[in-house]
């Protein structure tokens, strides 16, 4: 049992028949894994792709907006203690929004402007357009960071999922088919072994049934034989009839 | 004697043909202490000489054009450590521990100027100690600024005085705990300090709630400008005849920023021209000018009609790699030098203090360059000597 790797189950046409239905559906389970497998694998090298040319456009973004921000202090002074004094809240926040591919939701995120940015007049009579320069980079860099971090965190969920999947495909192909395959052929083999018991029983019956006739016969004309050579010719004997009415002697009231 | 008698009346004469026109400014309280003027020919170097020379030694000890070919040529901030302990700074980033960050340079470059000027300030006697006092108060402007903000949304007060610029402190700064919202702050803590004539002059308690911080800071430093150039008038002499240049300059300067600046922003002409310092070249036809302009070009060419500037926008205009500001810098760089080449005035004071803050902001340029690996632009430091 345990090296023939089959479901135990007893073998009748009715099993079977449920094996074969069985069979069928993790034959189509496994092409649609498959596929979808196929599916989430080329999203997830698309995805590889485009977050290492994000990853060096951050590389650059970032490099030009620290020295943005250089230039930015040489012009102006020391505008650190003044811009940071000066918030409230955040202005530029993130929106998720779930997308679904191939069954998996995925995140992406956007960038969203809420209220303004306080200090805008930062640097208005020393170094204004270094200060707005360096802004506008850093609004640069951070649109590139939110673009990977999305991408990011797609790639995660999609490795997860696409290991699941893939475990699920080798599963039925190396693991379930081939243990239902086999329960189908034993049951067929024990069917077919049940058949020819019957049909072997069968031909035993039919020949015993043959010398039975046989016998019979040459019975038959074994007696024949006999009453040939005692006997005139015979006179068929004769065959009470009881159509015909005959003298017959009465039962009861004997002459 | 006779001849030193003649010269003492000349003074108080030059004195009092200025304070008609000061009391016609009732707004502003002058700060004048009798009839102190600085001495003359004869007379400077009794109560100034001395601190003077020292300005002079330390001007030599300001970096020089080898010095910085050496420091561009550097490859990361330990090598521009040992090159800057062969100048005058020496050791001062001995006792920082680890790597050197460019911000522990600036701070450490920072303090040796604070340490120099404190040390001429504390030796210094009327009227100069006025006249160094007054350097200070533009940086005083800003650390009043950075405590009103702070204030407003609440912070803790006492956090900011690290923030503060050192050259920039008064004595009430000890008191700022006490002080949580902004009635306080003006009521016991702005008072007492030299800037109260400005903020009383020209703001009230709601203006420090409701008007943009950077109004306000601008409205402190015209206000500022103008008491300094009337007290340059007033002490005459050589100061008068390079401060108010370098001063001239300054509120130009302020008021070009402040038109290019603002366009494309909420401030309204009216609240712009409200701003320009009532003194310079500009003032106040070019002012009046500068006010009603909608773009660059206007700009540019108002500004070009003086014969000064028109160089600086010509300079902008075929270099693409200069911005405005970096012209700027460099005529006061320009002008600031000229502040040496006199004596018995007290603008080598002033320049001093800015050609410093200049060589401060040339080395964490260089500094940042290097660190950041944008060694192309590290030449766009502007050489003093």
């Amino acid at each position: 049992m345990s090296g023939k790797n089959r479901i135990n189950i007893f073998p009748t046409r009715m099993a079977l028949t449920m094996m074969k239905s069985k069979l069928k559906g993790a034959v189509t389970g496994h092409s649609l894994l498959k596929k979808k497998s196929d599916a989430l694998t080329m999203r997830f090298r698309s995805i590889l792709s485009k977050i290492i040319e994000n990853k060096q456009l951050m590389g650059t973004t970032l490099r030009e907006a620290s020295f943005s921000l250089a230039a930015a202090k040489y012009a102006a002074g020391d505008i650190a203690p003044t811009v940071l004094e000066n918030v409230s809240t955040a202005s530029i926040r993130t929106k998720m929004v779930s997308e679904n591919v191939a069954g998996v939701l995925l995140p992406t995120f956007t960038k969203s402007n809420e209220g303004t940015t306080a200090a805008e007049l930062t640097g208005l009579s020393r170094g204004g357009q270094q200060i707005t320069k360096c802004k506008n980079e850093y609004q640069r860099a951070l649109e590139a960071l939110i673009e990977l971090a999305s991408l990011q965190t797609a790639f995660v969920t999609l490795d997860e999922v696409i290991r699941v999947t893939n475990r699920r495909v080798n599963a039925i192909e190396y693991v379930v088919k081939p243990r239902l395959e086999n329960t189908i052929t034993y049951v067929i083999s024990e069917l077919d072994e049940g058949e020819r018991e019957e049909f072997y029983r069968l031909k035993k019956v039919q020949g015993k049934k043959k010398k039975d006739i046989a016998r019979k016969e040459a019975d038959q004309a074994a007696k024949k034989a006999l009453k040939q050579v005692s006997n005139a010719p015979s006179v068929p004997e004769k065959v009470a009839n009881l159509l015909e009415e005959e003298d017959e002697d009465d039962l009861l009231f004997k002459k | 004697k006779n001849f030193l008698f003649r010269t003492s009346k000349k003074k108080s004469g030059s004195i009092k043909q200025y304070l008609p026109s000061l009391q016609k400014n009732h707004n502003m309280v002058v700060h004048l202490f009798g009839t102190k003027t600085p001495g003359n020919l004869f007379t400077f170097n009794c109560n100034d000489g001395y601190l003077e020379a020292i300005v002079r030694g330390f001007r030599s000890g300001i970096l020089s054009a080898s010095d910085y070919n050496n420091l561009v040529q550097c490859d990361n901030l330990e090598d521009m450590k040992l090159h800057l302990s062969q100048t005058d700074y020496g050791d001062f980033l001995a006792n920082e521990a680890g790597p050197i960050h460019t911000t522990t340079i600036q701070e450490r470059c920072t303090d040796k100027l604070v340490n120099e000027f404190n040390n001429i300030r504390n030796q210094a006697v009327e009227p100069l100690s006025t006249f160094l006092d007054y350097i200070t108060y533009g940086y005083m402007i800003d650390n009043i600024i950075l405590l009103i903000t702070g204030t407003l949304h609440e912070r803790d007060t006492v956090e900011l005085l690290e923030k503060c610029h050192p050259l920039g402190t008064f004595k009430s700064m000890a008191s700022l705990s006490v002080a949580n919202n902004v009635s306080d702050l003006y009521n016991n803590v702005l008072i007492d300090t030299p800037l109260a004539p400005y903020i009383q002059g020209a703001l009230s308690e709601e203006d420090l709630d409701e008007m943009n911080i950077e109004i306000i800071r601008n409205t402190l430093y015209k206000a500022y400008l103008e008491d300094f150039y009337r007290y340059c008038q007033a002490l005459g002499g050589e100061t008068e005849t390079y401060m108010c240049e370098i001063l001239a300059f300054e509120a130009d300067r302020r008021a070009i920023n402040i038109t290019i600046n603002s366009f494309g922003t909420d401030l309204s002409k009216d609240d712009r021209e409200k701003l320009y310092p009532a003194l310079g070249h500009l003032y106040p036809a070019g002012s009046a000018r500068l006010a009603k302009a909608d773009d660059v070009d206007q700009v540019t060419r108002i500004v070009s009609e003086y014969g000064q500037y028109r160089g600086i926008f010509n300079e902008v205009a075929a270099n693409q790699e200069k911005s405005l500001e970096d012209a700027f810098y460099e005529h006061e760089v320009k002008l600031n030098r000229t502040g040496f080449d006199t004596q018995f005035g007290y603008a080598l004071f002033y320049s001093y203090t800015k050609l410093r803050e200049q060589e401060v902001r040339n080395i964490v340029w260089i500094a940042e360059c290097i660190s950041q690996g944008m060694k192309s632009k590290v030449n766009h430091y502007i050489p003093i000597f």
